[in-house]
């Protein structure tokens, strides 16, 4: 199934607000779960099993962590540790979980088309797609730095945190800075920046799926906010 | 790099991008730890600065036009909206960003002294995300308590931060902004300038 990668912005704009506010009852719970499970769904029915299974049993654990054994009059190093850790899990996962399919599920080209079409400075536009592209790349790029340090023999900078900063950041830095020069000369051979308005390969319609998701979206906001908020 | 022409490139935009990745890298790496007692979450102010001084310094080496700091504070307010930072603070962000770029451009993006101040007040954006702590103290206080955290991690959340320490958070994030960008300016020189990258 593929979505309209306007509906799937709208699905980051709606996690993001529905996680600013924090769920104080079973039946918000109940909502912010339900907006949890979307992208997993999303995530499995684009064969992304092994994400979606992870997400899915961090989420859950610490889910039952948090309700289970952890309390108000929690207290203690290991217990404030794990209250940390749940508490960012909780609080924050649904956002990035959701941010993660977004990222992996849509194409530069897709999001592209679908930002020139919402009207998107095209500024902004190109500066969000990089940096789309590029979390991924900084993540491959980080590890192997850190193959290239173990080949070497250099653990964790001899214990000096200041050189164990150093030593990762300055080589991401010169990679980071060399695939940038890469990109943008891949950019402007296919016409980035030109006078003229770029035409895309993909056409963006909104389908069915598209319109029930953005309906529930809307719908669990609304009654998030009235439950929340007014009630 | 001799194009004097005023506008934002294409390449530029990229640029923009890639340090923005960059940067939120950094603060996600750091922001992590500050699940593990609160204080930590005061600290940003110090961390941050000192932390992200290499990368935007290496950055600044790069701006040569106004706009750039300005569209990576946007960037900056997206992506921490995104993280479910809030909407709060993003006005706070983007304002650092533009005042940032306009110190920057007052000196042609090229006198360090100038650098030094743009990136003190460019590092306000730290600070920005402690608003809704501020504003919405009460609910944001049982929201944490709801959300899973301990009361102890909520009181001395609220002990680190409140209206009366906010002050002196904001000169702190401003004076090692300006280290930061002393100390970022100096591993540059070691590093990039003698490579040639800048």
């Amino acid at each position: 199934m593929r979505l309209d990668p306007r509906t799937k912005l709208y699905m980051v704009f709606v996690v993001s607000l529905i996680v600013m506010m924090s769920a104080t009852t079973p039946f918000l719970w109940a909502i912010r779960l339900s907006i949890t499970l979307i992208p997993i769904i999303l995530m499995i029915l684009e064969k992304k099993y092994s994400s979606a299974l992870k997400f899915l049993l961090a989420y859950a654990s610490a889910l039952v962590l948090t309700f289970y054994f952890l309390s108000e009059q929690s207290e203690g190093l290991i217990a404030s540790l794990l209250i940390g850790y749940c508490g960012i899990v909780v609080q924050f996962m649904p956002a990035i979980i959701t941010a993660w399919y977004v990222v992996r599920t849509t194409k530069i080209g897709e999001f592209m088309s679908c930002m020139q079409k919402m009207h998107v400075p095209d500024g902004i536009a190109v500066s969000l797609a990089v940096v789309m592209r590029f979390f991924p790349t900084i993540k491959e790029e980080y590890s192997s730095i850190n193959d290239a340090m173990r080949m070497r023999g250099v653990m964790l900078g001899g214990g000096n945190v200041l050189r164990m900063f150093e030593f990762r950041m300055i080589p991401l830095l010169f990679s980071c800075v060399n695939i940038g020069e890469e990109l943008s000369a891949a950019a402007i051979t296919r016409g980035l920046g030109g006078e003229n308005k770029r035409s895309s390969l993909i056409e963006l319609k909104l389908g069915l799926a598209d319109y029930l998701l953005m309906a529930f979206l809307t719908a669990s906001t609304v009654i998030f906010v009235v439950y929340k908020y007014l009630l | 790099m001799e194009n004097k022409s005023k506008k934002l490139k294409a390449k530029d935009f990229i640029t923009v991008g890639i340090f923005a990745a960059i940067l939120f890298a950094v603060e996600f790496a750091f922001g992590m730890l500050g699940y593990i007692h609160p204080y930590i979450v005061a600290s940003y102010v110090i961390i941050l600065p000192l932390a992200s001084g290499i990368p935007m310094m290496l950055f600044y080496t790069k701006v040569e036009k106004f706009g750039m700091i300005t569209i990576l504070s946007i960037l900056l307010a997206i992506i921490m909206f995104i993280g479910g930072m809030g909407y709060l603070g993003a006005p706070l962000i983007i304002g650092a960003g533009v005042i940032a770029d306009l110190i920057a451009k007052s000196g042609q993006y090229k006198s360090f002294k100038k650098i030094v101040i743009s990136f003190g007040i460019f590092n306000l954006w730290i600070c920005a995300n402690y608003f809704p702590i501020l504003v919405t103290a009460e609910s944001y206080r049982q929201d944490l308590i709801d959300g899973g955290f301990s009361a102890e991690y909520a009181n001395n959340l609220f002990a680190a931060i409140n209206v009366k320490t906010i002050g002196i958070l904001v000169v702190l994030c401003f004076v090692f902004g300006c280290i930061g960008a002393v100390i970022g300016k100096a591993v540059v020189k070691k590093h990039f300038e003698k490579a040639g990258i800048v």
